[in-house]
């Protein structure tokens, strides 16, 4: 396989920067590089290979009907599509399905499908292939999680003709479209899924703008171009096949080695970009930043309040008014991200604000632990009641939280502290940390949850979350038992009325923020760095992964 | 007779001595299966012991959800919902007949998948190891002989080298070589300009304890009677220096190899996952992240492995280079 980064990495003009002075040995240096003389240039030239620097772990299959996570999404964003996609306003607009229709009960929904559309194996996108594809994620052999479980309100689906597909719903379910924009729910070739699981997850068969070539486990995966393509998504910049001859998908976890593959120009765009990285970036004309952030949950702490001490909802209010946030955020995240006050993310629309409720207040909390009965302090400072500690035990996943978010948590513990709460922090594995929730053994945690529109505050914030499956499993990690937030989820879940829906969510969100059930932090971030060579990347709005559709090489 | 020192004593009972090298052998072969079983039941406990289900881990990258039903399939699909002493007992029938299991996360046999990692590693630890003396062997021949002040300096250079974590080097290096310079690249590409910072991460901090080692002992041979008596022959200094003391240093060092290819080994995991290098320390770490069992085991089966052929080779070497007769006693 040629590798066009052996060209690429000819020594660029750092002289003047060397000249500037040794003593500057950061690697903030690259700014001094000049633009490419060819900058102004803005038609775009087919051809070229882009290489992609991901920080996530490599996924263990690249079809992401299979279990369903976020690295799954980023790579499979470029060889499958979905049924609809969202433009920036965080409308549903066509891709796959041309159109679409519901009944009056919301229990039917008609697609119907694009015409000439077909797999990069040659088999046309049929009615036969979408049922295919729910049949394949409702399998339990499947391992599907994330489409698992956002099908769970479709009961069968039926082929109306070669290009129209009905999905019966055993419920109406207001968050059907934008659950099938995400792209665990992509389309693959009906064909391609009767292949052994093993085979389809080497190479999945979609439709996207470019195919999986190979994957060389621990080093990379290369897709080239699909020629034959036709369907790009309504907010595309252009018709026809891509641009970029091949995509070589590489993973390099560490995020100093990335940040400097990229300076080297060995690779053209990294992911999982660091605060400190990205402040450093900034500095940089051959560099651009890409703040991305995720639709659904914001990055928020959940307050355990299912046992004592945050049962008491006093306790969660000083333990909220307690954490110096904003200071936090600013120092430890430079700029990068700002302080959230909503349990959803800020590119979801229906999002509620409420930031008078969450300001760092030491002295009303002292008042609100004084009233709730904690008045004594121990030895270490800490309040003690009935002669127990006011103590939160805090599991971190360090899988999931990024350095800077752990060192945010350790800010919140320094200034609750000063209020008298004792916080436990306990850095986990991504196994140990399931079992401290399945054993309900936190009081606080912090958990990502990525989907796309509102619906996700049915899952973290509806009782039914609370019991645990059989697996220990559960999404309702702050326990709100509220019957009157579950009324306002279940009927928001089910209700056609855009405008009634909007309100039943806003009204939830209000009780949940009410309530003291979470401290919420920032979006949950998401930041690419990218070579201003490459031109025309951006990410697809439904969950933020990006699509080099109408991307190319300016250099 | 120019070397009446290496030349080896004529055997007396040649029937008598194969038995002790049959004997000798069968001993080595006990030992070295005794290992195996002792690192494949370890590391297995280790990794089991931890609080946490595996099936979660199977399942569970960050942020995705899982199902109760998903959950069930996949215990049932690795043995999950066996008692662990069972589970432990399959692993080690497998183990015995060969077969170090099936991944739980990689959708793939460990055997191959180990096999194909194994090739990055023993590149990257192989060269490393040759480049470590090289550099070690040019700093004590250096140094050595020279006075005072040359040791004093190659003896510095060897102790800040054998202090620099790999970490460390390897960021300080990629910042020098790639971002700095521009003329290396920071990641592994498909030419060997890629192995060059990886290589030095590991090799220089190695060379460090090779050297203090060999310099060591390139000083005590200098001075001993054998040398004496070697100038007393009329061989030239370099004759000295290169046929005698050398070859006399070079022994505590080559023993020290065995050791220091497990260390590589070890120094891989880090080198790899900085460099984004395919190989068995990276596939480790992430197993060991993930929680995948028979991936941890099959990689650290392997690795005993290949360090019990380094510690048999690193034996024939020093037998080969040691100029003193050899005895069957205490073999």
């Amino acid at each position: 396989m040629p590798r066009p980064g052996i060209v690429r990495s000819t020594p660029r003009p750092l002289t003047l920067a060397l000249a500037a002075g040794v003593t500057a040995l950061g690697l903030a240096l690259t700014g001094c590089t000049t633009a490419s003389p060819d900058a102004g240039d803005d038609t775009p030239k087919s051809g070229g290979t882009l290489t992609y620097a991901s920080g996530d772990a490599e996924p263990t299959c690249l079809d992401p009907h299979v279990g369903g996570n976020f690295p799954q999404a980023l790579v499979s964003s470029q060889y499958l599509e979905s049924l609809v996609s969202l433009d920036d306003e965080g409308t549903v607009i066509p891709w796959l399905a041309d159109s679409w229709t519901v009944s009056d009960d919301g229990l039917a929904w008609e697609f119907t499908l694009r015409d000439g559309v077909t797999f990069t194996d040659g088999t046309p996108l049929d009615a036969a292939a979408v049922q295919a594809n729910v049949a394949h994620l409702q399998d339990p052999e499947t391992g599907s999680s994330t489409g698992y479980l956002a099908l769970a309100k479709v009961a069968g689906t039926e082929a109306v003709s070669d290009s129209v597909v009905r999905f019966t719903l055993s419920e109406p379910d207001s968050a059907l479209l934008e659950s099938l924009s995400q792209p665990w729910l992509a389309i693959q070739s009906a064909t391609a899924l009767e292949r052994t699981q093993d085979e389809n997850c080497a190479a999945p068969v979609g439709t996207g703008p470019f195919k999986v070539d190979s994957w060389v486990k621990q080093n990379a995966i290369t897709m080239v171009r699909n020629d034959d393509y036709t369907s790009p998504p309504g907010d595309a910049g252009h018709a026809g096949p891509a641009y970029l001859d091949e995509i070589v998908w590489r993973f390099i976890p560490d995020s100093a080695s990335r940040y400097a593959a990229l300076q080297a120009g060995e690779v053209d765009m990294i992911d999982n970009v660091q605060p400190d990285t990205i402040a450093q970036a900034e500095s940089s004309d051959t560099i651009v930043h890409l703040d991305a952030p995720r639709p659904g949950a914001s990055n928020r702490i959940e307050l355990n309040s299912g046992k004592a001490p945050f049962d008491d909802i006093a306790v969660r209010e000083a333990f909220i008014r307690s954490a110096n946030i904003v200071d936090g955020v600013e120092s430890l995240f430079q700029g990068t991200a700002d302080r959230s006050t909503s349990a959803l993310s800020s590119v979801e629309p229906l999002g509620v604000s409420e930031p008078d409720l969450f300001d760092y207040d030491p002295d009303a909390a002292d008042a609100l632990l004084d009233g709730a009965g904690w008045t004594q302090r121990d030895s270490d400072g800490y309040r003690v009641k009935d002669g127990v500690r006011l103590s939160v035990v805090f599991p971190v996943s360090t899988n999931q939280s990024i350095p800077a978010e752990q060192s945010l948590y350790e800010q919140i513990q320094a200034t609750a502290k000063e209020t008298g709460f004792e916080v436990k922090l306990a850095k986990l594995d991504l196994s140990s940390w399931y079992a401290e929730l399945g054993a309900n053994a936190y009081d606080a945690v912090s958990a990502p949850y990525t989907k796309v529109g509102p619906d996700v505050l049915r899952i973290l914030f509806h009782s039914d979350g609370i019991t645990p499956a059989p697996s220990g499993y559960f999404a309702n990690h702050a326990q709100v038992n509220d019957p009157e937030i579950d009324a306002l989820l279940t009927e928001a879940g089910q209700i056609s009325d855009p405008e009634r829906r909007a309100a039943l969510y806003a009204d939830a969100q209000e009780r949940v923020l009410d309530g003291f059930y979470i401290l919420p932090l920032m979006d949950q971030q998401n930041h690419f760095l990218y070579a201003t060579s490459l031109e025309g990347a951006r990410v697809l709005p439904a969950v933020s992964t990006p699509t080099f559709y109408d991307a190319w090489l300016n250099r | 007779m120019a070397e009446p020192l290496t030349q080896r004593p004529t055997p007396i009972r040649p029937r008598a001595r194969t038995r002790d090298r049959l004997g000798a052998v069968l001993r080595r072969l006990a030992g070295a299966v005794f290992v195996l079983w002792a690192v494949a039941t370890l590391t297995f406990f280790a990794v089991r012991l931890i609080p946490g289900d595996p099936a979660q881990a199977i399942l569970g990258g960050p942020g995705s959800q899982t199902s109760p039903e998903a959950l069930a399939a996949v215990r049932a699909e690795y043995g999950l919902d066996q008692p662990i002493w069972v589970q432990y007992l399959q692993q080690l029938g497998r183990l015995a007949t060969g077969d170090l299991g099936r991944s739980y996360g990689l959708n793939q046999d460990v055997g191959p998948l180990v096999l194909a990692q194994l090739g990055g590693t023993l590149v990257l630890a192989v060269t490393s190891l040759a480049v470590a003396w090289v550099l070690a062997l040019t700093l004590a021949t250096w140094s050595t002989g020279r006075g005072r002040l040359a040791r004093r300096i190659g003896s510095g250079l060897e102790i800040v080298a054998a202090a620099l974590p790999h970490f460390w080097l390897a960021t300080v290096l990629i910042v020098l070589f790639s971002v700095w310079l521009g003329v290396l690249p920071p990641i592994s590409t498909s030419d060997a300009r890629g192995l060059v910072l990886p290589v030095l991460t590991l090799a220089v901090p190695l060379a460090g304890f090779l050297g203090q080692v060999m310099r060591e002992s390139l000083l005590t041979a200098l001075e001993s009677p054998f040398v004496l008596s070697a100038r007393a022959r009329g061989e030239s200094e370099r004759g000295v220096f290169w046929r005698h003391a050398l070859r006399h240093a070079a022994l505590p060092a080559i023993s020290l190899s065995g050791w220091a290819f497990g260390s590589l080994i070890s120094g891989a995991v880090v080198v790899e996952t900085i460099f984004a290098r395919p190989g068995l320390g990276r596939t480790l770490l992430t197993a060991v992240t993930v929680r995948d069992v028979p991936v941890v085991v099959g990689v650290v089966m392997v690795v005993a492995v290949a360090y019990i052929l380094m510690t048999i080779a690193t034996d024939v070497a020093s037998r080969i280079a040691d100029p003193r007769p050899r005895t069957e006693a205490g073999r």
